[in-house]
């Protein structure tokens, strides 16, 4: 599904990933966690061309898209590999000049070329999905965090791609808002769909995962399944950031 | 007075010119403006050279001037315009100059990550642009573009130098005419005042009709 090989990106002088190897297959689901500054939302960019690469390349349902490739090569693939992918950002990043519903079929009516009224009946039934049928014609500004969380993700997924990329769902919403949005990603990964998912949301990991890959200053330190990663991991650098994790989440539990 | 209420059919032609002027200029100004915006923000060098000397060439000249060069000086070039042609194209160009750097502002405050989620659903940097990045960016030019058409608005009275019998010169037609200056001088003024104070009412109206999305 998801073939990285030897992935480098760099901004100016400054390495974020350095060396990425990772395979993702067919309904897997992937949870990278790391401190901030890791690169793990980076290497989630670039698995749908929002990043240009480096150095060495990533295939994504067939799609190759390399640091070697021209300009015009790359916006080609990228725009295939885009196609593949649905992507779930940390700021929503909805529309806001679009209707809940209107966010949705946007792409459906411009990318594939879908009629109106067909557009429509799929994107009331991609936010019926998530919850929010009531809320179609409601604009972005009248939506809680958690909703139009919910809408990027129906956003995304009416666009029926092979692998939905979230980079940090929940990180800036209130803490009230969190399960909701996480409930939505809990239904799909049942649904057997392949994901890859950055959070700080260690609970979440735990449950959702199949496997956990632990990032630290842009290379993958250590992977392994949910149970073991969390109650026996392997590096001391994990083992310090789940520490750490866990102090932070129990002072936010205190607050 | 009473010479003044006798020839107000004709200023109202008068005032017709003006409003045609500064809708053609408004009109064809956006179209610039659009694309010299977009193309200093996206074209490669060459491109956003060429549309910052435009600009800056524009914004550093008198808008009479530049109305002068193009009815007299393009003259020595073998063209030879018409009064109103002429007065279309150099307030159209000189528009696009000012409005480009509006919707270039507005642009900018788009948030990067709205044509990152364009993106990411597959759509083409056109596609972004045009239903997603456009539509919010006109929404927030709407104000300083209005004052440009404001300004506009009185800005046409320039182009009476080059005899196109718009507001301000059918004023001076009436009073070559009359001998009596005060009644229509202030006669124009407000007809100027009224079309100025309408279209700001409207321009109102556009943007909280707009707005309805925050």
């Amino acid at each position: 599904m998801i073939k990285i090989n030897g992935l480098v990106k760099s901004f100016g002088a400054l390495e974020v990933l350095r060396s990425i190897d990772l395979q993702i297959s067919s309904g897997e689901v992937v949870v990278i966690l790391g401190p901030s500054g890791s690169g793990k939302s980076t290497l989630l960019r670039c698995m749908n061309g929002l990043e240009e690469l480096t150095a060495g390349s990533i295939e994504v349902n067939g799609v190759i898209m390399n640091a070697e490739q021209s300009k015009k090569e790359r916006t080609k693939k990228v725009r295939e590999a885009r196609l593949h992918t649905g992507m779930v950002f940390q700021q929503f990043n909805l529309y806001p000049h679009k209707t809940a519903l209107g966010n949705v079929t946007e792409a459906l009516i411009t990318v594939k070329k879908m009629d109106k009224t067909k557009a429509n009946q799929l994107g009331e039934k991609m936010l019926e999905q998530v919850g929010l049928s009531d809320k179609k014609d409601e604009f972005p500004s009248r939506l809680s965090g958690g909703q139009q969380q919910r809408v990027a993700i129906s956003r995304a997924l009416a666009m029926d791609p092979t692998v939905m990329l979230f980079d940090e769902p929940t990180s800036s919403l209130d803490p009230e808002l969190v399960d909701e949005v996480l409930t939505v990603i809990k239904e799909l990964a049942k649904e057997g769909r392949t994901m890859v998912i950055v959070t700080h949301e260690m609970q979440f990991a735990r449950e959702v995962a199949d496997r956990v890959i632990f990032m630290a200053d842009g290379v993958i330190v250590e992977q392994n399944e949910p149970e073991a990663f969390f109650t026996q991991p392997k590096t001391e650098r994990a083992r310090r950031f789940l520490k750490m994790e866990e102090l932070e989440h129990r002072e936010g539990v205190k607050r | 007075m009473e010479v003044l209420i006798q020839n107000i059919p004709f200023l109202l032609q008068g005032a017709y010119y003006t409003l045609l002027i500064t809708l053609v200029s408004m009109f064809f100004g956006s179209l610039i403006g659009i694309i010299v915006a977009i193309a200093r923000l996206k074209g490669n060098k060459v491109i956003q050279a060429v549309a910052r000397g435009y600009v800056s060439i524009i914004r550093g000249t008198p808008t009479l001037v530049q109305i002068i060069i193009i009815y007299y000086g393009l003259v020595d070039f073998g063209i030879r315009l018409d009064p109103l042609p002429a007065a279309f194209i150099a307030l159209s160009v000189n528009n696009g100059a000012y409005l480009s750097e509006s919707i270039r502002g507005a642009l900018q405050s788009i948030p990067k990550g709205q044509m990152e989620a364009a993106y990411a659903t597959g759509m083409t940097p056109w596609q972004a642009m045009r239903r997603i990045i456009l539509p919010q960016a006109i929404r927030i030019a709407i104000p300083p573009v209005g004052n440009t058409f404001i300004g506009m608005l009185k800005e046409t009275s320039l182009v009476s130098v080059i005899s196109v019998t718009e507001l301000l010169r059918s004023a001076q037609l009436l009073i070559a005419q009359y001998y009596s200056y005060m009644p229509f001088y202030l006669g124009i003024a407000v007809i100027y005042w009224i079309m100025s104070t309408v279209f700001s009412f409207l321009l109102n109206k556009l943007e909280a009709r707009m707005s309805i999305y925050e």
